[in-house]
């Protein structure tokens, strides 16, 4: 009963939402408050419908209805609980039916936020918003239904179970936390479509804009960051980033976002850049749709991808129609966007922020073009092309570099024009430093990117905190504070700068950790129960393997002892080799899985893995990496979520 | 030059510079893995082609030898339609690598023989493959 309750809930819902569009733009047209309200609520009932059809979905998938093809497909009785419910995203459908439910929850939040404070384009938001979701309604319900009933002949006893790759504790937050910044993009885009049609651009919208765009860039870093996480924990190749088309596919709004979140504050200081930053939300948007085609459209082979499907053509066509309505609509409202202001000097803030936002474009494109590479090859010259992460990594590095650099001098330059001296007096340290640590690191035999990344990171920290320091100083001599307590209040009465300048920091970090890439050794052995392997200084001594059945699988571990050069045992590692669905008659069905472990340091990961058994000559096959700095990836990005919150906190309201 | 002209100038520079570098690094590739032709075996054998390349078939029947000296070593024939080719390869096998999987696979051909260090297996079918049928799962055996 409860899946056909969910099939009519998005049936309601499509039918919903052509409804709230025409009453939407009736009103537009007489002005009738009636008519604003009516579509409002069926704005709020489409979302509400969406989200019940979601929580459906869970529902049946947490009591194991095999009945639905869905829950017999991802989820089997052996399932832990909380795989039953991740597996919401696992899938096509799911997951189609997911970005709806996120956009759905955004749709409530903005009409109950902002449909008395900002009336007047509240109707133009909601039409855009709207128009998304009956997209996505359009998919679930004629091209990709989570509700369809199982098409088997017989009492389906058991599902067929979750991809043992998918069960990992970080698949609970990456995908949502991904949704929320790929899917939260829509508020951005749908209130600059609606300020463009209404000619209307206030301070209310700004900082509506502003903050959301903050939270959901938030949401998409954090989500990012995850998944390289999850990739390095659980795929067994010692990395965190591939540049697989589906990593791409989230990176390229994000680096688009990253620049508008710096050129908007021009926009909000200087009244300037308008016309850029509304081409760049709309790209922005567009490269988030265009990513949700790529993962889920099967267009690319990758980790994520599910089976070719019908979806390609209609997700090109509405990111077509995306591009072309938003910016026939841009180019009609050039002359209201327009500035009169110029930027006035070379060595200004706003300047180099512009340059910031070229850097972040180009290396956009970068990502795009070898992202798409192999399609246009195949397409133009009937070759087939793969582009490997030497080619990202190899286009990529020098532009990340500059940008690097650039993290380093915007913060030094003034508004408007700065002056020879400040010039001089900003930089002479920070330059200083970056050239001896390049000296320091030349004499140690460091050269190429990495001297380069290095110094680079020693420069832009000192810029940070010669920020850091000018501020609390000039606190302390005018308002007579200790450093502690002038440290506090600096960054509570400066929130987005000092904010900003924290998430500098957890990049500069993240640099330190990409570079520390460069020194990874590794080593593949077979060992037999007693004997040793040396890498990198390390002995790696197999003293067991063990044996253990647990719920939803079968597991060897291989117990080792690390040892250093001069013998003394660092720490236990214990990789498994695990057979899932180890309790299937069917030997096909069942499924080998590495599980490795990892002894994580300031300076260095150990990577295991528990490559295969053999049983007969009972020698088990492991491959040991070193991986220098990896944590400094993750201490970045603990920096960097800080930094956010930080600038997105709401100030104190202000007493009247 | 007035100060926006040249700011447009440089702004200018950089894309051009960089449009220029990612055009020279698609022709000059600084590693042999950043840019791979994908062939149909039929092409690899019919044409010559000494470079690189990544080829995607399926593991033929009963074809998989283990080294028995170097357990990371092993041949196999990859089967794609009617061509079969035979494959040497090092390393450590992915989970899913047996007989009929569907594998991806990235070396150069020598004198007959595919010498291979890239080996990937393509998702297992089970997950998007017809449900099992009703015998195949006893359920008292099932732990829940």
């Amino acid at each position: 009963m409860t899946p056909v309750i969910g099939g009519l809930a998005i049936n309601l819902a499509l039918g919903l939402a052509f409804v709230s569009i025409i009453l939407h733009f009736f009103y537009l047209r007489n002005g009738d408050g009636r008519l604003f309200l009516s579509g409002q609520r069926a704005a709020l009932a489409v979302s509400l419908l969406s989200i019940l059809a979601t929580l459906i979905l869970a529902q049946l998938l947490i009591t194991s209805n095999f009945d639905v093809d869905y829950v017999a497909h991802y989820t089997s009785l052996e399932t832990p609980f909380i795989y039953k419910i991740t597996a919401l995203w696992a899938g096509q459908s799911g997951s189609l039916l997911f970005w709806l439910f996120t956009l759905s929850v955004y749709a409530v939040i903005t009409i109950l936020q902002n449909q008395r404070s900002q009336h007047k384009i509240m109707p133009w938001v909601m039409i855009v918003m709207t128009t998304v979701q009956l997209f996505f309604l359009i998919l679930i319900n004629y091209v990709s239904n989570p509700f369809i009933p199982t098409e088997a002949d017989f009492v389906v006893a058991n599902g067929l179970g979750l991809n043992p790759l998918l069960q990992n504790i970080t698949m609970a937050f990456h995908p949502p936390m991904l949704y929320l910044g790929y899917v939260g993009f829509t508020i951005p885009f749908s209130f600059s479509i609606a300020a463009m049609a209404e000619r209307d651009m206030n301070a209310l919208w700004m900082r509506t804009v502003r903050q959301w765009l903050l939270f959901v860039w938030l949401m998409l870093s954090i989500g990012i960051i995850l998944g390289g996480w999850w990739a390095y924990q659980e795929l067994g190749w010692g990395g965190y980033w591939a540049w697989d088309p589906v990593e791409n596919a989230s990176f390229m709004p994000w680096l688009t976002g990253t620049a508008l979140l710096h050129s908007i504050i021009i926009q909000e200081k200087k009244d300037m850049l308008k016309v850029w930053n509304m081409a760049l939300i709309i790209i922005t948007f567009t490269l988030c749709i265009f990513g949700t085609f790529l993962t889920r459209s099967g267009v690319m082979s990758s980790v994520h991808s599910f089976t070719a499907s019908s979806l390609g053509p209609i997700f090109l066509g509405f990111v077509f129609l995306i591009l072309v309505v938003s910016f026939l609509l841009l180019f009609n409202r050039k002359s209201f966007l327009q500035s009169e202001k110029r930027i006035e000097s070379f060595t200004s803030r706003e300047s180099g922020f512009l340059f910031n936002n070229v850097v972040f474009i180009v290396m956009c494109f970068a990502v795009f073009w070898g992202t798409i590479f192999p399609v246009i090859s195949e397409a133009v010259r009937g070759t087939k092309i793969t582009v490997g992460a030497p080619f990202f990594n190899q286009v990529n590095i020098p532009i990340g570099l500059v940008l690097l650099l650039l993290t380093g001098v915007g913060p030094l330059l003034v508004w408007r024009r700065t002056s020879n001296q400040s010039f001089i007096r900003n930089f002479t340290t920070p330059i200083v430093m970056g050239l001896v640590s390049a000296l320091v690191l030349y004499i140690f035999n460091i050269r190429g990117y990495v001297l380069i990344s290095f110094s680079l990171s020693a420069f832009v920290l000192t810029t940070i905190g010669f920020e850091f320091f000018r501020g609390i100083r000039s606190r302390m001599t005018s308002q007579k504070e200790n450093p502690i307590i002038a440290f506090w209040r600096l960054i509570r009465k400066n929130r987005s700068r000092y904010g900003g300048y924290i998430v500098h920091i957890g990049i500069v970090l993240m640099f330190v950790g990409f570079t520390g890439h460069s020194f990874d050794s590794e080593k593949e052995f077979g060992l037999k129960k007693g004997d040793s392997e040396h890498l990198s200084g390390y002995s790696f001594t197999l003293y067991n393997v063990r044996e253990e059945e647990r719920p939803n699988h079968y597991a060897y571990i291989a117990d080792m002892i690390v040892a250093d050069a001069f013998g003394k045992s660092i720490v236990k590692l214990h990789p498994e080799k695990r057979i899932y669905f180890h309790r299937n008659p069917n030997p096909e069905r069942r499924q080998p899985h590495s599980e490795l472990d990892i002894y994580s340091t300031i300076k260095q990961d150990i990577y295991s893995i528990f490559n295969s058994i053999d049983l007969e000559n009972e020698v088990a096959y492991l491959k040991i990496m070193i991986n220098p700095l990896v944590n400094w990836v993750w201490y970045g990005g603990y920096l960097f979520v800080l930094g956010t919150l930080v600038a997105l906190w709401p100030p104190r309201k202000e007493k009247s | 030059m007035n100060s926006k002209n040249k700011f447009y100038f440089a702004i200018s520079g950089v894309i051009v510079v960089v449009i220029f570098w990612i055009w020279w690094a698609s022709s000059n590739p600084a590693d042999e893995q950043a840019l791979v032709t994908f062939l149909s075996v039929e092409e690899l054998i019919d044409e010559d082609h000494s470079d690189r390349v990544r080829l995607g078939g399926l593991v033929a029947e009963g074809s998989i030898h283990l080294d028995n000296n170097n357990y990371l070593s092993c041949q196999f024939e990859l089967k794609e339609g009617d061509y079969i080719l035979p494959v040497h390869y090092t390393g450590a096998r992915p989970d899913l690598f047996k007989d009929g999987a569907e594998v991806i696979i990235e070396g150069i051909y020598v004198n007959g023989l595919f010498e291979a260090d890239i080996l990937q297996t393509k998702c297992a079918s089970r997950y998007e493959g017809d449900l099992r049928d009703e015998n195949s799962y006893n359920l008292d055996e099932v732990s829940i």
